[in-house]
């Protein structure tokens, strides 16, 4: 299985999407952090925020966790894939393997330099710093388990809907726009923002306003719904791989 | 000889649509079988179900007698190019054949070899989006071999080849099978698998027409006479009355009767001809015979 994954890594890390995608997921943390921490009048932007933006690396990795799956029926190469590993399961797992990895770098490195930027360019202003060196810690392994389950996440939506731009463009919609359209109801504004998707995210991320009117979940019972969630996408997609006829 | 590849009963559908139809064949080792039949035939899906990527609807297929999913070692036991991209275009060629190296757990010296032997060195580490056709199929090739597999299962290799190229995989496969591999080649040009073939099976609409060796096929389709000329109405009712099978208004073929035959009755019934001759037919008729001309369509 080792060997898998990391074949699995190796087909990533050759493609120029890749790239794309996580340099563009570290140029867009990095831009709106110290845009943020530089501009924002005193008080407004505090360490807690900074470090709350690298949840933008939460989206890339969803999307680098759908296209290690979409890509290869985007483009046939599944094929040959499966003709090296028929099990479709344990081909599905190994992709699991390696997007949990690469969500887990590129959460940790998003988070660790939020938070370094943060606090260099906070400090420099001479705002006042309220985390200790655990919360730090805290928001740091929050932003880093987000994501790689997101990427894990975006294994299963791939193995449901093979079709690369509507696994990417239907993931994209229902975060940024039907989870958002949900709360227009009163009633779902408070279970949204603790068990929507991007709810669970905010709480194990643990940048989420615990006084706001909706506030999210603890981190670790966020994490746990989080990882649930992915469970339940992973299963059915590996149940539809192993039923589906592989024609392209 | 072992049987290398086993298809017993396979059928499909596809939702309405009966792709295959109850199709059997065997190919052994050692053997070249070539897998005919024009566009639209099921040779692909037929192909996708021994490997394991199309679940059959009904019947078995193996290969050494186990189901390609089950297989131990898959990589060295089967080689397969199946029709299609098959690449990703961003990736270099060796990068395709690397990743699925690594896959199978096989070191990288033989993705350099396999490079080599289908003469993609130079153009190994640009990106396989720019590669023509023939190139494609070339590293569909080569990585079929990685794992320097017994049986080869190729869906139309020769689709965009040259003539040079062409006559390259026909010495290619050729070498295969006096290695004792068995090579299951599917093709809608007969004559692709004319000269390579040891044995064909042909299908149409699913079903299996006809399978054998390629001189059995000929002779199964014997040629005929050819008769012209003025009275050929008359003559072609006293053959048929007389139960010939006869082909044609005006310029008749006739199937089961030999010139001699004919010529009697010309001769008793003082019908004037123009012509009887006998017809050669070539593997090309007989296959159209077989699939019943376009039945898949001009494609």
């Amino acid at each position: 299985m080792t060997r898998l994954v990391g074949a699995e890594v190796f087909k990533l890390r050759t493609t120029r999407t890749f790239y794309g995608l996580v340099l563009g997921a570290l140029g867009l943390v990095l831009l709106i952090v110290v845009l943020a921490t530089a501009t924002a009048g005193k008080g407004d932007v505090t360490l807690r925020d900074a470090i709350g933006i690298s949840g933008f690396a939460q989206v890339f990795a969803l999307l680098l966790g759908i296209i290690s799956v979409t890509a290869e029926f985007r483009h046939g190469t599944v094929t040959p894939s499966l003709l090296v590993v028929p099990d479709r399961a344990r081909l599905t797992l190994a992709k699991l393997g390696a997007s949990l990895l690469v969500g887990f770098v590129l959460g940790l490195v998003a988070t660790g330099l939020a938070a370094l930027i943060g606090y260099l360019i906070l400090d420099a202003r001479g705002v006042a710093n309220t985390l200790s060196s655990s919360d730090v810690a805290e928001l740091i392994a929050g932003g880093t388990i987000a994501a790689a389950l997101y990427a894990a996440l975006g294994v299963g939506v791939g193995a449901i809907v093979r079709n690369q731009v509507g696994a990417v463009v239907g993931s994209l919609v229902y975060l940024f726009v039907l989870e958002n359209l949900l709360t227009i109801a009163k009633p779902l504004r408070d279970p949204v923002a603790k068990y929507g998707f991007g709810g669970v995210g905010n709480g194990l991320t643990g940048t989420g306003d615990p006084t706001a009117e909706h506030p999210p979940l603890d981190q670790i019972p966020a994490g746990l719904l989080l990882a649930l969630y992915c469970a339940i996408f992973l299963v059915i997609g590996i149940v539809l791989m192993k039923k589906r006829d592989i024609t392209a | 000889m072992a049987r290398a590849i086993e298809v017993a009963g396979l059928t499909k559908h596809f939702g309405e649509v009966l792709a295959v139809d109850d199709l059997s064949f065997t190919v052994d080792e050692g053997r070249i079988v070539g897998f005919l039949g024009p566009n639209g035939a099921g040779k692909t899906t037929t192909l996708r179900m021994l490997l394991g990527l199309v679940n059959p609807t009904a019947g078995s297929s193996s290969v050494f007698g186990t189901p390609y999913r089950q297989l131990d070692d898959p990589v060295h036991t089967v080689g397969a190019v199946l029709d299609g991209g098959m690449l990703h275009p961003g990736r270099t060629g060796r990068n395709h054949l690397l990743a699925l190296a690594k896959e199978a757990g096989i070191a990288a010296p033989r993705v350099d070899e396999l490079l080599e032997l289908v003469a993609l060195s130079d153009a190994a580490n640009r990106r396989a989006g720019g590669y023509s056709l023939g190139m494609r199929q070339r590293l569909g090739l080569a990585s079929a071999l990685i794992g320097d597999p017994k049986v080869l299962v190729l869906d139309e290799p020769a689709n965009g080849l040259d003539p040079q190229g062409i006559r390259w995989l026909r010495d290619f496969l050729r070498g295969l099978a006096r290695e004792g591999r068995a090579v299951l080649v599917s093709s809608h040009v007969l004559a692709e698998v004319s000269q390579t073939a040891d044995d064909i099976v042909v299908i149409a609409k699913g079903r299996a027409v006809a399978q054998g060796s390629l001189a059995e096929l000929m002779a199964r389709s014997g040629g005929g006479i050819r008769v012209a000329g003025p009275d050929t109405a008359k003559l072609r009712e006293i053959l048929v009355s007389g139960g010939a099978d006869v082909v044609g208004e005006g310029d008749l073929i006739v199937r089961n009767r030999t010139g001699e035959d004919i010529g009697r009755l010309i001769a008793e019934h003082r019908i004037v001809v123009s012509e009887l001759a006998p017809i050669g037919t070539s593997l090309e008729e007989v296959f159209f015979e077989l699939t019943d001309s376009g039945s898949g369509g001009p494609s």
